[in-house]
């Protein structure tokens, strides 16, 4: 198997030369349009400035916007991951569950956030939802008391202590929006376990919780880890939908930053290279993981 | 069992539905007991919340990534008065207007221009501002045109961004002329420069930044703009008194000329260019 994999990637045909021509051809079209057609002045020197800048009165480099929008986005991913997964557990077990009230409310919160579009999602909850929980305002009002060492805790889990509500409804409204997809994943992972292992399992005299926890639950997650990755490369990406709701992370500070700036094409390329690597890097993890977890098997 | 599911279930639904009524009656009641102005939640807590979106040069970010502008600038005159502290919110422009009204900050200080649609939704102040459509010629093809007439001709040619105000603009009093649209300000002030077309306009302080940047190519024939938009801080429905005090303190600065000034320092100079680093 292995074998065969690496041969097949060495083999280069004609059909790769055509493919690489036609995008060499195609990049260098488009070069040529941006610099001949649109007469835009590239100018990359402002970028490196907004990811560190040096600090003359700390004399120490500082991160600045576009650093500071790539740290929080990616607390957003983390935070927002883990958040997700347990709600995606908690209504994935709902929603196989034997009893018909958890069975709804695990169906209604899946088909309630399945089938409305992201942003108007995002927008109802932000406007009418968040604003009625006054935590998300007096949360702002409360660390303003904090001490040092907590503030500096919180900095580092969640960011400046100042954006903690604006970073929490974030958050929150994120981990709702992913949720109802991981459980459906979860759903099909542990549906798609063998009826002749739940009756084995019972025949062994175990009770629900450990049939779950030792036979099912085991089984269902080696299953589900390729569908849950890409899930959650997709929560990385959707985190910025956020942005529209002025959630300070890497896109909102990206805007910011073009529009002061007026340097639109240099910002957006280096944002999204920084998307692609926090991306990239989750596939990477996930790849080996994937592998380690079909070896154990 | 079945039977007694269905009716657990439409128990909870009630339940649900009349927490919920509970909690939208108690909404309106805390709305109608929260008679206190915004102003005394403001000195309550100490701090002004301030939302506002990035736009040059009303508020743009410096090179170290802070906020800087004339908005900037009032918002932090209008804390100093008020012995607060000043907290901006960055928002998303399209969404400045909800977030005021579900109350993510107390006020809009944003370049917001005064419209009798966002005047249905929102309370505005005295207006701050007076921006406007500008305009921009070329030395030596619009030489010597100094008034309106010369350039209403046919043969004449004018640049404009497609779909803004100054699009429509231009059609109504260069009817005339031939309009050159393009999808950028940058490529209609371009044109211009380049001596394609002999005249841009676009909303201030761009034509007056463009003509600074190419004094050599560029002059601005008229003084004045050719039409006004009055900018102002917005506020919430229903409070007299921030309404009062806001408004009174544009009439206090404007009287003392500190807003002229300031106005003055981020639309008409450009020294402010090198803290931004473009």
């Amino acid at each position: 198997m292995m074998l065969a994999n690496a041969q097949k990637r060495t083999r280069v045909t004609w059909v790769d030369f055509v493919v690489a021509l036609v995008l060499v051809l195609f990049v260098a079209f488009l070069v040529y349009r941006v610099n001949d057609v649109l007469h835009y002045r590239w100018n990359w020197s402002v970028i490196p400035n907004f990811l560190y800048r040096w600090d003359e009165e700390l004399g120490s480099w500082m991160p600045n916007l576009l650093a500071l929008g790539f740290y929080a986005t990616l607390r957003l991913a983390i935070w927002g991951i883990l958040l997700a997964s347990v709600i995606g557990m908690v209504m994935g077990l709902c929603r196989t569950s034997s009893i018909l009230l958890l069975r709804m409310i695990g169906r209604s919160y899946v088909e309630l956030i399945r089938n409305v579009p992201p942003l108007v999602f995002i927008f109802i909850f932000y406007f009418f939802i968040s604003s009625q929980i006054p935590l998300f305002d007096d949360i702002g009002d409360w660390v303003r008391q904090a001490s040092p060492e907590s503030l500096a805790s919180i900095e580092f889990l969640f960011g400046p202590p100042k954006l903690l509500g604006n970073f929490l409804s974030g958050l929150i409204v994120l981990a709702l929006f992913e949720g109802a997809y991981i459980t459906e994943i979860v759903r099909a992972g542990l549906q798609s376990v063998e009826r002749g292992q739940w009756e084995a399992a019972d025949s062994l005299g175990l009770s629900r919780f450990d049939v779950m926890r030792y036979v099912i639950v085991p089984q269902a997650f080696s299953r589900v880890l390729p569908p849950l990755a890409g899930q959650f490369i997709s929560l990385i990406k959707d985190s910025s939908i956020v942005s529209l709701i002025s959630i300070q992370e890497l896109t909102f500070a990206a805007t910011e930053v073009a529009n002061s700036t007026q340097r639109v094409f240099e910002v957006w390329i280096t944002v999204s290279v920084m998307y692609f690597a926090i991306c990239f890097g989750c596939s990477l993890l996930f790849e080996r993981w994937e592998k380690r977890t079909s070896k154990s098997r | 069992m079945k039977f007694l599911h269905r009716r657990t279930m439409i128990a909870l639904a009630a339940a649900a539905f009349s927490v919920a009524a509970v909690s939208t009656g108690s909404v309106s009641h805390a709305q109608a007991a929260d008679a206190e102005s915004v102003v005394q939640t403001i000195k309550k807590r100490g701090v002004i919340k301030v939302g506002m979106s990035s736009f040059v040069p009303w508020a743009m970010r410096d090179k170290k990534g802070e906020l800087i502008g004339f908005e900037i600038d009032v918002a932090k005159k209008v804390a100093e008065d008020m012995g607060v502290e000043v907290e901006f919110v960055p928002t998303a422009w399209d969404g400045i207007i909800p977030a005021l009204l579900s109350g993510k900050f107390d006020v809009i200080i944003g370049g917001m221009s005064i419209t009798p649609q966002r005047n249905l939704s929102v309370n505005f102040t005295r207006p701050y501002a007076r921006s406007g459509v500008g305009f921009a010629a070329n030395k030596k093809l619009a030489d010597g045109m100094t008034t309106l007439d010369a350039y209403n001709a046919s043969g004449v040619k004018l640049a404009v961004r497609r779909g803004i105000t100054a699009a429509t603009l231009a059609q109504k009093i260069f009817p005339k002329a031939r309009l050159l649209q393009f999808d950028d300000d940058a490529q209609a002030f371009q044109e211009v420069v380049n001596g394609n077309a002999h005249a841009v306009l676009s909303s201030e302080p761009k034509p007056t930044f463009w003509t600074i940047e190419n004094s050599d190519v560029l002059y601005q024939p008229f003084d004045k703009v050719l039409q006004r938009g009055a900018e102002a801080m917005a506020l919430r429905k229903g409070d007299p008194d921030a309404l009062n005090y806001f408004s009174n303190w544009v009439e206090v600065r404007t009287n003392d000329g500190w807003l002229a000034e300031r106005h003055d320092y981020w639309f008409k100079t450009q020294n402010w260019k090198d803290e931004v680093g473009k």
